[in-house]
């Protein structure tokens, strides 16, 4: 009994993080690091002061790993093409430079710690895989443009 | 005094034959936890992972690679094929290990937990034999081909792992609380890959 309704409130917590929230970040790849940006690098744990004012630490902390996990889930069914997009304007609305962007991404792999906790070992590979292509897409399409 | 001794090397024995049974029976049940937890993660892994419908499409359908031929540099070409291939095998292995170890928990254990009929049993076993079966030959044909050479395998090949995931769901159902289901991914092995 005491579970359902932990449950349902963690409902009510991905429904408010989705309206409130995912909303007004407008790709799944900026989402996908928001979410990561809230986790305890240490711990695994989500905090969101607002969303754990509402409805408590834990429930806040279970319905942003579920909404992790989603757009984890959702980025990782994205074609080549959309990821691409993704890439580029995610690129163009950090403060970072072009070159900058490139060479971190390509250098520290940034996207390895933006996976939710326990995600399947293979679609990890995967989603990593996507955005190697997708940056080498977006490097190609950087020179072309300053050639 | 003889009687003694045999009485006394008789009782040692018994014991000594007791705590072998005992820790025999622990073992063994020891050994069918550990290959009922192996088989959910497992049937785990393949439901949601593995044999989701919208990842096996997005590996093996061609909408990528039509993309990457129409914009890129051939440098670009070359190393998605690469990642791409990787990918492939990548994920007949990780398939592979899992119905391995689902086939485990079959022919070791799901006798003694679930009832399941010699025809039921007859037909997942050669099930799970076509599937070993068909990711060798996937291996060999995505490592020698690239990967979009076998999409026509692949979605034979996850159809029926669809239904051995659910026949191995129905023999690890005692583990769900009443009313629910393990994964609750009736799609798994539904995939559309053209």
């Amino acid at each position: 009994m005491a579970a359902a309704a932990e449950r349902c409130d963690v409902q009510g917590a991905v429904d408010h993080v989705r309206a409130r929230t995912l909303t007004e970040i407008p790709r799944l790849l900026d989402q996908l690091i928001y979410l990561a940006s809230l986790r305890d690098y240490n711990s695994g744990l989500y905090y969101h002061e607002g969303l754990a004012d509402r409805f408590g630490p834990d429930v806040a902390c279970q319905a942003l790993a579920d909404c992790h996990r989603e757009v984890c889930r959702l980025l990782l069914a994205c074609s080549l093409d959309e990821l691409v997009g993704q890439m580029l304007d995610y690129m163009r609305s950090s403060r970072a430079t072009s070159g900058d962007f490139i060479s971190a991404w390509k250098d520290l792999e940034p996207y390895r710690a933006a996976v939710p906790v326990r995600t399947e070992q293979f679609s990890a590979q995967f989603l990593f895989s996507n955005l190697r292509i997708a940056l080498a897409i977006t490097e190609e399409r950087l020179a072309a443009r300053a050639a | 005094m003889m009687g003694l001794a045999l009485c006394l090397v008789s009782g040692a024995a018994f014991l000594v034959l007791l705590s072998l049974f005992a820790r025999g029976s622990e073992t063994g049940s020891n050994s069918t936890a550990e290959a009922v937890i192996e088989a959910r993660e497992a049937l785990r892994s393949l439901q949601t992972a593995l044999l989701a419908p919208e990842l096996v499409d997005r590996i093996f359908a061609k909408t990528d690679l039509q993309f990457v031929r129409a914009a890129c540099s051939r440098r670009v070409q070359e190393k998605f094929l690469s990642e791409r291939r990787t990918i492939a095998l990548t994920w007949v292995a990780h398939f592979r290990q899992q119905l391995l170890s689902l086939k485990q928990f079959h022919t070791t254990h799901a006798r003694r937990i679930a009832e399941l009929n010699p025809r039921a049993e007859l037909v997942l076993a050669v099930d799970f034999a076509a599937l070993l079966l068909a990711c060798r030959i996937l291996q060999l044909t995505l490592y020698l081909r690239g990967p979009y050479a076998a999409s026509g395998m692949v979605r034979r090949a996850t159809g029926i792992a669809g239904k051995v995931c659910e026949v191995s769901e129905r023999s690890l159902a005692f583990l769900n609380p009443p009313g629910t289901h393990l994964v609750g991914h009736g799609s798994a092995g539904s995939s559309a890959v053209p």
